[in-house]
């Protein structure tokens, strides 16, 4: 508990308490059952204890103050003072009487601690103010009780000495008669608030309460049942303490760590379990009976029949009895995980997409912003379901909760802290829901890795273009401009040799003509790979492309420039689709345009001929189409009797 | 001629600039780059600039632009631009200024014809290169051109080169006469106003083979 720091003033009364406790039981030990001696040890020190730490959480907090006062009480006007009076009566020491008389009327005052902390729980104030009422009435009722009681001669047995040293008959009958009434009533009427307050609750005050009003029922069946049967089996002794010391505890955790414990798994298991203990001490019972009537009540077969029937039942039985409870007092984590359970079957069925586990999640866990963030594997950034990166960060008051699927972590869902009042309902609905999270993983991922072959396909392309551009500059700056250096310097050797030697003269000729043809073929052969006239842009180069062109071409172009890579690409796809309309098509002309519609730069190349091109034939169209496709554009060609269309549309920002 | 040179390759400038030096020439300047070729043009005076087109720092078209800057302020010095490869748009706008001419960078080593087309520009007329006109010229099914007969379209190429009439007839080995008539048959075919001025006919003809060439 990082926050609690125990402050010295109630952590002083625990330790009295303990101090005191520990002499009570030295006193006492021995002479009443050793279990009764302990366990009421217990009680005491776990409300001082339970006091003690809600204090220091909570300076001031009438609760703490109200355990703590509870259990310093406890020990010294109960506990001590009966193990005083039973040692005293060993040892003859004195004030024996006086202190059995004491612990007798001791339980008297914890009517008003009770009326209290119903009124009070779970924040240490009153609903209304008219309550208060309630609390004088108690107060009348216990402080006539107190005495009514401390006189009652009917408590003689109780005594050592056989005898109420303080018995006034008259007196006592009066005062009970008058405070008991007031003492139960108020009690009673004390309930009408904390079930008011539970009915309006919601969120961390209905968890609280429901510690709280879990512990009460338990108290309020436990206490009763085991007065019934106190004489008839003894062991039910032990219960009135435990259901005791379960009080302070159950407000402990209220005040302190609802976040921790399930409480609505606890009460369903509690539940469940007596039920199967009752259910299966009857088939006990009940195997035991008939196999006693079938081969004799002391058999050893019929002990071991018994509990064979009992094994038997027991799984199924417990399935089924947590199924029904849980559909009676568990409902949220019950509807939960069906709707949950419905929504995967939609998914098998194809009624629904994997992504939509969030919007499930959200309607099923009750929360409008709850996220689900995906770990991707290799690499391990943090996506949303549509695989947008996100921060992998918690906000302020956000809870996050780990999903995993056959022991791989997906990701997580990020939700209002709030949530975390319902672990165990969290865990169970995403474990139900980590197949749609893994599924929708897989998509992403898909998608992702899809993305980057498209980019890497991008980045070899464009790599082959700047390669080839490398190659055009290097023919045309480096090639081409050192063959005319050498035919200039064969030309001066050739005018410092004047018209002496018309041999040397002639060879000297072939060699320069010899060189004009090499520069030609290398021009050809670097306009091939990549017109240089591209860099003056795509409408430039379209043009030229027109002028070379066999048949007229028409050119719907403007200077718009976009950028280099998708250039080039779609003066290929102009350079192609004529090519295959001289070639192929018998057309008379042919329209080039290269236009910019909605951010993307559309280039057609129609003509008037005779159709039958396709993408999937020739293999100039094919290589196209993997061109354009690595830009991420599309590509078509709508080829009839009235001529062919080809279409390359290219994404680009511009 | 007083002659600028601007290229980038350091062989080829000093190739160039002794060709024209071994042509009786005078060099009077040859630079790396198209910075301050214009500062240089104004500075010497020289009768021809030769550029290269790509050079540094973007390799794209600076020659090409350097040249449109003298055209501006100097308008009577003749610009030759020097181009690896040909390129029909910048070619054609760039010789529709006087003085302006456009060639092959191998075409230098025809060493007489380079010298001839030189101090053609140098005296404000104008050159295109064969391989630019060729192209402009290509084989059309339709259109006036086809209509000529082979003789004319060679005297229309040459035209188009920006030969005058006598250079034409020398190139042909014919009499001027012959090219005169020629001529005026071509320019009556395809529909072009006679004119008196060698590089207005030029940029006639030259609109006229874009305009074919663009519809």
């Amino acid at each position: 508990m990082r926050n609690l720091h125990v402050r010295s003033w109630p952590a002083a009364l625990f330790a009295a308490a303990a101090t005191i406790e520990l002499v009570a039981a030295v006193l006492s030990w021995g002479l009443e059952p050793k279990w009764d001696t302990s366990l009421y040890a217990v009680y005491a020190l776990a409300a001082a204890g339970a006091g003690t730490l809600i204090v220091s959480r909570h300076p001031g907090h009438r609760i703490g103050w109200l355990l703590v006062a509870t259990g310093v009480f406890q020990s010294l006007a109960s506990d001590l003072a009966q193990g005083w009076g039973l040692r005293a009566a060993e040892h003859r020491w004195p004030g024996g009487a006086f202190a059995e008389w004491v612990a007798l009327w001791s339980w008297v005052p914890s009517a008003i601690v009770i009326v209290l902390t119903f009124l009070l729980f779970p924040d240490g104030h009153l609903t209304r103010r008219r309550w208060q009422a309630v609390v004088w009435v108690n107060v009348v009722g216990v402080a006539l009780t107190l005495p009514g009681w401390a006189m009652d001669p009917s408590l003689d047995d109780q005594f050592v000495g056989g005898r109420n040293p303080y018995a006034f008959r008259s007196a006592s009958i009066v005062l009970e008669g008058l405070g008991m009434p007031l003492l139960l009533g108020s009690v009673a009427v004390a309930i009408v608030p904390l079930v008011q307050r539970y009915r309006r609750s919601s969120g961390v005050e209905r968890l609280q309460l429901r510690w709280f009003v879990f512990a009460s029922v338990f108290a309020a069946i436990v206490l009763p049942v085991s007065a019934l049967m106190w004489n008839t089996a003894p062991a039910v002794r032990l219960l009135p303490a435990l259901a005791l010391t379960a009080m302070p505890v159950a407000a402990g955790v209220a005040i302190l760590r609802y976040r921790l414990y399930d409480i609505d798994l606890a009460i369903s298991r509690t539940l469940a379990y007596a039920a199967l203990t009752m259910v299966l001490a009857g088939t006990y019972a009940g195997a035991a009976v008939a196999l006693g009537a079938a081969v004799g009540r002391s058999s050893a077969w019929v002990t071991a029949g018994a509990t064979l029937a009992v094994a038997a039942v027991f799984r199924p039985l417990r399935h089924r009895i947590q199924r029904t409870v849980d559909r009676r007092f568990n409902r949220t984590r019950f509807d939960a995980l069906r709707q949950m359970t419905g929504f995967l079957d939609d998914l098998r069925a194809g009624r629904a997409v994997p992504e939509d586990v969030e919007p499930t999640l959200r309607r099923v866990l009750g929360v409008d912003d709850l996220q689900v963030r995906l770990s991707l594997p290799h690499g391990g950034s943090t996506v949303d379901l549509s695989g947008t990166p996100v921060a992998d960060d918690l906000a302020a008051g956000q809870t996050s909760w780990p999903i995993r699927h056959a022991g791989t972590l997906l990701g997580t869902v990020v939700a209002p802290g709030e949530l975390a009042e319902r672990r165990s309902l969290v865990s169970k609905v995403l474990e139900a829901g980590s197949m749609a999270v893994e599924i929708a993983r897989l998509r992403v991922e898909l998608r992702h890795q899809l993305d980057e072959v498209e980019a890497s396909r991008a980045r070899i392309v464009a790599a082959a273009d700047d390669e080839r551009r490398r190659i055009e500059r290097d023919l045309h700056d480096g090639a081409q401009q050192r063959l005319v250096s050498i035919g200039l310097a064969l030309r001066h050797a050739q005018h410092t040799l004047g018209s002496g030697d018309v041999e040397v003269s002639r060879t000297l000729d072939d060699a320069v003509a010899e060189i004009t043809v090499t520069i030609d073929e290398l021009r050809e052969l670097a306009r091939g790979l990549r017109p240089a006239v591209l860099d003056a842009g795509l409408g430039a180069a379209l043009h030229e492309l027109a002028r070379r062109a066999p048949l007229p071409v028409k050119v719907v172009a403007d200077s718009r420039r976009f950028p280099p890579d998708i250039e080039t690409a779609a003066y290929f796809c102009a350079c192609e689709g004529l090519t295959n309309a001289v070639k192929h098509s018998r057309a008379t002309k042919v329209v080039l345009s290269a236009r910019c519609r909605n951010a993307a730069l559309l280039v057609s190349v129609a003509d008037d001929g005779i159709g039958g091109a396709a993408a999937d034939r020739g293999s100039g169209l094919t290589g196209l189409s993997d061109r354009v496709a690595a830009y991420g554009g599309t590509f078509c060609i709508h080829s009839n009797g009235t001529g062919t269309t080809l279409l390359a549309e290219f994404p680009c920002v511009s | 001629m007083r002659v600028v040179i601007a290229e980038d390759q350091a062989l080829l400038r000093e190739g160039l600039a002794r060709m024209l030096r071994d042509s009786g020439h005078d060099v009077v300047a040859t630079l790396a780059d198209a910075d301050g070729l214009l500062e240089t043009v104004q500075w010497k005076r020289p009768d021809l600039v030769v550029t290269d087109i790509r050079m540094p720092p973007t390799f794209t078209d600076e020659g090409a632009r350097a040249a449109l800057a003298i055209k501006h302020t100097e308008s009577d010095v003749g610009v030759l631009v020097l181009s690896q490869h040909i390129e029909t748009t910048h070619a054609v706008s760039l010789v529709a200024h006087r003085g302006f001419g456009y060639l092959l960078k191998d075409r230098v080593l025809e060493v007489g014809e380079f010298l001839a087309t030189a101090e053609r520009v140098a005296s404000g007329g104008s050159a295109l290169d064969p391989m630019v006109v060729s192209t402009l010229l290509s084989p059309r099914s339709d259109g006036p051109i086809a209509r000529l007969s082979e003789r004319e379209r060679g005297v229309l190429e040459l035209m188009a080169q920006g030969l005058t009439n006598a250079g034409i007839a020398n190139r042909l080995v014919v009499s001027e006469r012959t090219v005169e008539a020629h001529v005026r048959h071509i320019l009556t075919k395809l529909d072009i106003a006679e004119r008196d001025d060698g590089h207005r006919r030029v940029l006639a003809v030259l609109a006229y083979l874009d305009r074919a060439h663009r519809t």
